[in-house]
């Protein structure tokens, strides 16, 4: 057996009692481009249109909202 | 290691069969038999002389052949309270008897004298007498024993108490000298028993604690290295006590407390002090009579099971909590994890589990797996489980062992290797899903599926 008063404690990287903070913060910005993109998506015309912005905030949305739901899984706890 | 350590020295000791040391005797016994619970604990302190002219290294303990029920749990202490290991052994020309070996940490040097303390838990080994019993009748049993100690030496004195938990003893056997002062039988000294004698020690009382048995116990440890381990325990339960004989009567049962005492109400299980979201339901749903205690250094759960338990009747239920990891779950300085837990857990005082299967599941992409188990458990073939978002699938380690007490709730450990990177295996994967989303979107947002023709290509 190892000795567990040699070993050093394993932390998570994010602390748990953060996990709701989190969720909020980082949905709110997920949702918020989401809204953008969509709104874009469906404002603009063929002319209007740029491939570059909806793909950036396409990016920024699925980025924000794929974090924002992890966090929100672990903070009902569902530990992913 | 330490199983692969034992192996070994059982390999060696197999080939080499132990043969008794007649030098050796045993100069006192004290034994006491604790009958008090659904288990029988004996704890003999043992005075080890050495009438010889070599030291003695080791001494052995020997399995009573008749004796009713199975050692579900053998220990031996030395005067210091250190444990001494034990070993089963062949003995030359008595193949049939279980022995093992117990090595003392010092050699016994000739003419000298050592204390050691042997306990042995017997399960299943009271027996209901008779063995169905109405709701209003009080519940007794008989317990088999033997007046000396089962012993490969001869012992010079030896005395036995019997501690029984109420002082209404229908009968006992009375090989004298024997007195009974209270709930507690006394017998002997007895003096200059050779080895091997026996002779049958018969008690009939009356015993009301639980004859509870875990009959199947399913422990699931889930590890995310997100800070949370969750655990999940399916036990079946079943009253091992005598029968219910005729009908049961529920406003009997409501009205009068004091006489249905061999029933289980209720039972109390300790969970860890940092338990938390603690979860009691069965196969119909929430079971909504528990309490939770918080004590100083652990958690007190009442449970209650849907029905008070009779004789002969079973339930099965779920409980589940969850617990931080940081109590259980280690970095070595070569990055390693480690992680320490039971390998079972309290489930009721003086509990006796039949059968249990331990599941560990593993964070997704460990390798190098090592398990260190603090006694010796059955390990199962791996398998694989899919949780939440996952798509690579965990390795899940099965350990298995029957007949258990509570002597055998301690620490296994697990070692693995694991990169911290793959926490970020989960998000990225939501984030692709949603982005594959988008990208349909913008897609779908180019793609004219309109009947009419359309402006821009009449324009031009």
């Amino acid at each position: 057996m190892v000795d567990p008063a040699k070993l050093s404690r394993y932390v998570s990287p994010v602390n748990p009692s953060v996990f709701p903070h989190l969720t909020i913060v980082l949905l709110g910005i997920g949702v918020f481009f989401t809204a953008w993109f969509f709104v874009y998506e469906v404002t603009s015309t063929k002319k209007t249109r740029s491939l570059k912005k909806e793909l950036l905030v396409a990016l920024v949305a699925s980025i924000f909202s794929g974090f924002g739901v992890l966090f929100l899984l672990l903070s009902v706890g569902i530990y992913v | 290691m330490i199983i692969l350590n034992t192996f070994l020295l059982l390999l060696a000791t197999a080939f080499a069969a132990e043969e008794v040391n007649t030098y050796l005797i045993f100069k006192n016994v004290d034994r006491s038999i604790d009958l008090t619970s659904q288990l029988v604990k004996i704890t003999s302190t043992i005075t080890l002389e050495n009438a010889g002219k070599d030291a003695i290294k080791n001494f052995l303990v020997v399995d009573e052949p008749k004796a009713n029920g199975k050692v579900a749990y053998r220990g031996v202490k030395d005067s210091a309270k250190q444990d001494l290991n034990l070993l089963p052994v062949q003995v030359e020309g008595n193949d049939q008897k279980k022995y093992h070996k117990v090595i003392l940490r010092q050699n016994l040097e000739p003419g000298r004298t050592a204390t050691v303390v042997l306990e042995e838990i017997l399960a299943r080994a009271l027996e209901p007498y008779p063995s169905s019993i109405a709701q209003k009748e009080k519940q007794l049993v008989r317990y088999f024993g033997n007046h000396y100690m089962y012993s490969p030496y001869t012992v010079a004195k030896q005395k036995t108490e019997v501690v029984l938990s109420l002082r209404s003893v229908e009968n006992y056997t009375k090989l004298k000298p024997v007195t009974q002062s209270d709930n507690v039988i006394t017998y002997g000294p007895y003096t200059d028993v050779k080895p091997y004698t026996e002779d049958q020690l018969i008690v009939h009382y009356e015993n009301n604690a639980p004859f509870l048995t875990v009959t199947n116990l399913h422990r699931l440890i889930e590890v995310s290295h997100w800070g949370n381990i969750a655990i999940e325990e399916e036990i079946e339960i079943k009253h091992t006590g005598a029968k219910l004989k005729g009908p049961f009567s529920r406003y009997d049962y409501q009205r009068d407390t004091v006489n249905s005492q061999h029933s289980i109400k209720s039972y109390v299980t300790v969970l860890p002090a940092t338990a938390h979201s603690i979860y009691y339901r069965d196969s119909n749903g929430n079971i909504s009579t528990s309490a939770v205690k918080h004590r100083k250094d652990w958690i007190e759960l009442e449970l209650r099971p849907r029905f008070p338990l009779f004789g002969g009747w079973q339930s099965s239920y779920t409980l589940g909590y969850s617990v931080p990891s940081y109590q259980y779950l280690y970095r070595t300085a070569e990055g390693q994890n480690v992680l320490t837990m039971r390998f079972i857990d309290h489930v009721f005082d003086d509990m006796y589990v039949e059968d249990v299967t331990t599941s560990i599941v593993l964070p997704v992409g460990v390798s190098d797996v090592k398990l260190v188990t603090p006694y010796q458990v059955e390990r199962l073939r791996d398998d694989v489980k899919y949780k939440y978002l996952d798509n690579m699938g965990r390795q899940v380690l099965r350990l298995r062992r029957k007949d258990l007490v509570e002597h055998h709730i301690q620490d296994f450990e697990i070692t693995y290797s694991w990169q911290p990177q793959l926490l970020l295996h989960e998000p990225l994967m939501l984030s692709l899903a949603l982005f594959i989303v988008f990208l349909a979107v913008i897609v779908w947002v180019r793609l004219d599926f309109s009947l009419g023709v359309p402006e821009h290509s009449k324009k031009e």
